[in-house]
């Protein structure tokens, strides 16, 4: 059952379109991450679900009730933001508690409750510090205390580890769902990341100009982008987009990338002879012995535990190529690579919208 | 003779007063011919000091620096044959980025029609070749930084000294603008010093890489060996992504094992045949030592040590698994797709083969693997 429930939004600045209709829903305690580049929409949704922006239309509904027109600090909301926002004159304990000395409570309540999170949270040891002596990841986990401690049922995350360095954002990462899931909250997440929004999101809205043009788990994002740019913004190193032609024949819809045939199952009425794009994820592409189409080494060039490749075929095409490490990139420039066929994601070159079978056909989906 | 050659540089801001600063201490760095080598550190380590001195924008407070054997401690910039795409040194605002970038070679009076085109190819390599007539300021940051780069790289220079050359790109246009870039570095026989705070971008151009922290060169290798070598807790912590698993341990040995203890409940036991007899008395020797294990070298397994799944997050081309270990968290890394939720229990098996073991004390790397280090 949905909690969070988002018709229709529309919110305008001067003649500036800034949310352009946006309906959304997210379950109790579930988690929606809202994606997408600076200016897309995301931190004035956020500000309208809060309260402190007013929409030009639609309705914000929270727990089956019309809220629209409820002031911000009756809708039971928790908020952190990227920059802190912490009082600079208070200790990171006062800080906490801010948020639930407007509540009747007797001050040994609120200071176990702000002991609890703080716990939680590791930063139990700085509660006497103010924020001057905190540390940026101890900034951002007062913040995240002071927003969960009054224990609201929905919480409103605004790229909150933007600010904090690779580690501790890398370790946050992997800790803030366990830590929301025990909670309780419903949660709307906003992040520019591609990797902490498949890291955190059970499902994602992608936001571009105050639209959502694609909702979905991150495979669905991953595997089938809504449109070019999509898969653009998912995926380091960025996928390969190719410009084709496909073909039919008895197989099917195909086009050929050099010598290799790359085919798409399923029917595709009406797309053969048009002008398309294939994506191609670099680690869809490995080297091989045999078959596959011949290319050109260009530049290697170690990526973590990963060797990206940067190739370019005999009609002067650049392909990146993503393999694991411990896979040796062959000796000398001239090699072929292969393409695995079901991971290829055609698209219209017109549109930048990604083509859709009819039917699935024999396109075997893998089990979720 | 190396191309460019630093001995013992310091590099001391306010020397003599309370607030004194030792940004570059000792250092002695070697750069060959047609190499590419990155500094890289988290801000403060000194590496842009040392960009700096080698550039000429600072003074070394003592030592040598020389190129092919010339010392250059007190040229000026513009005589030591140095090419700099710096963060500061920003375009020529009145001139169009055409213009920016073809400055040096009209300067060095190269034909027009040559100039042309060794400008469109650059551009082209870079991607501003629909901006090269606009003004600097009509374009993005990020525009600006690569025709920055272009307008260094197209220049005939002993070494090129380039500053965050890729901090602000876009991040679509980054792993084939890296490829692109290390390619035509190569093909043109550049020698070219980076400073860069991203290891990923170190990593993927560089042919060796000086990691600095503190003013101290930690290590100076390839990213092969700062990746299966680290020289201390460190490199070994600050290269690679995830992180490095670190563990306290105390080592122990019976007649046919060496145990190896972690936190109040993890024993990892491997046959003593794994390892050869100078490490394992050198590891013993030290009884509490530091274990790191690369997040990839981490085996979910039917078999194995307990663990507690906490997070299992797919990222598109890897899986990050994070489990309750020893006490503290360990994070495994897969290429592929592992299915375990929170809340279930893994087998840990880790390979004597991907054991570091440093010296808590010091922070020293003591073995790699089945050999010292």
């Amino acid at each position: 059952m949905s909690y969070l429930d988002l018709s229709n939004i529309r919110k305008s600045f001067e003649s500036e379109t800034v949310l352009d209709g946006i309906s959304l829903t997210v379950p109790e305690g579930g988690t929606l991450v809202l994606f997408g580049k600076s200016g897309a929409g995301k931190t004035v949704l956020l500000r309208t679900i809060a309260g402190a922006i007013d929409p030009d239309g639609g309705t914000v509904a929270i727990g089956g009730q019309d809220m629209t027109s409820v002031p911000p600090e009756h809708r039971g909301i928790g908020m952190a933001f990227q920059n802190f926002a912490l009082f600079p004159h208070m200790s990171a304990f006062d800080n906490i508690a801010s948020s639930l000395t407007s509540r009747r409570m007797s001050a040994s309540e609120i200071k176990r409750k702000v002991q609890d999170v703080a716990e939680l949270l590791k930063i139990d040891h700085v509660l006497t510090h103010t924020p001057k002596a905190l540390s940026n990841g101890q900034k951002q986990r007062t913040a995240l205390a002071r927003a969960l401690v009054s224990e609201p049922k929905v919480l409103l995350l605004d790229d909150p580890l933007r600010n904090v360095d690779a580690k501790l954002r890398f370790e946050m990462r992997l800790e803030l769902p366990r830590l929301l899931a025990d909670r309780g909250a419903t949660v709307v997440y906003v992040t520019q990341d591609y990797k902490e929004a498949m890291a955190l999101g059970e499902r994602i809205a992608v936001l571009d100009q105050g639209k959502i043009v694609q909702i979905g788990s991150p495979e669905d994002i991953y595997k089938r982008p809504a449109n070019t740019e999509i898969a653009q913004l998912f995926g380091d190193p960025t996928v390969n987009l190719l410009d084709v032609v496909p073909q039919e024949d008895e197989r099917g819809l195909h086009a050929f990338l050099s010598d290799q045939r790359v085919d798409f199952h399923g029917d595709f009425p009406g797309v053969a002879g048009r002008d398309c794009i294939v994506g191609l994820r670099p680690e869809a592409l490995s080297f091989t012995q045999n078959g596959g189409f011949p290319v050109t080494i260009e530049a290697i060039t170690p990526f973590n535990e990963k060797t990206v490749t940067l190739v370019t075929t005999l009609r002067g095409r650049e392909i990146l190529v993503s393999q694991p490490a411990q896979s040796a990139v062959p000796e000398g420039p001239e090699q072929n690579i292969t393409i695995s066929a079901q991971d290829a994601i055609l698209f219209d070159r017109q549109t930048g919208k990604r083509l859709e079978p009819v039917t699935t056909g024999e396109r075997v989906e893998e089990a979720a | 003779m190396s191309l460019l050659e630093l001995n013992a540089v310091n590099k001391i801001y306010n020397p003599g007063s309370t607030h004194a600063v030792h940004a570059v201490q000792n250092l002695d760095l070697s750069v060959e011919k047609g190499e590419i080598v990155a500094l890289l550190g988290s801000s403060g380590c000194g590496k842009t000091s040392t960009l700096r001195m080698i550039a000429g924008f600072e003074e070394a407070s003592s030592g040598q620096m020389a190129i092919n054997g010339k010392e250059i401690n007190r040229l000026p910039p513009a005589k030591r044959g140095v090419a700099m795409a710096f963060e500061g040194y920003s375009l020529y605002p009145p001139l169009s980025i055409r213009e920016n970038i073809a400055f040096a070679l009209k300067a060095e009076k190269m034909p027009a029609a040559e100039v042309n085109k060794q400008v469109e190819a650059i551009a082209a390599l870079l991607e501003i070749s629909d901006l090269l007539d606009k003004r600097p300021n009509a374009i993005s940051g990020g525009q600006q930084q690569r025709a920055s780069l272009g307008r260094a790289l197209i220049r005939k220079a002993d070494l090129h000294v380039l500053d965050e050359p890729m901090g602000q790109l876009e991040p679509q246009l980054r792993a084939l603008l890296r490829g692109r870039i290390k390619h035509y570095i190569k093909q043109h026989n550049l020698t070219a010093i980076l400073v860069t705070h991203d290891q990923t971008e170190a990593n993927a151009l560089a042919d060796r890489i000086a990691v600095m922290e503190g003013g101290v060169l930690q290590q100076f290798d390839t990213p092969e060996n700062l990746k299966n070598k680290p020289a201390n807790i460190f490199t070994g912590a600050f290269i690679g992504e995830p992180p490095m698993n670190l563990f306290e341990a105390g080592a122990a040995l019976n007649d046919t094992e060496i145990h190896l203890r972690l936190g109040d409940d993890v024993n990892l036991e491997f046959p003593k045949a794994r390892f050869s007899p100078e490490l394992i008395e050198r590891v013993l020797t030290n009884k509490s030592v530091v274990v790191g294990i690369r997040p990839h070298s981490v085996h979910l397994a039917e078999t194995g040590l307990p663990a507690e799944v906490y997070a299992n997050q797919w990222l598109g081309d890897q899986t990050h698994v994070a489990a309750r270990f020893a006490g503290k968290s360990i994070v495994s890394v897969a290429h592929d797709r592992v299915r375990c939720g929170p809340g279930e229990q893994v087998n840990v098996q880790i390979n004597p083969e991907d054991l570091h073991i440093f010296d808590p004390a010091t922070g020293a790397a003591l073995s790699h693997g089945r050999v010292l280090a």
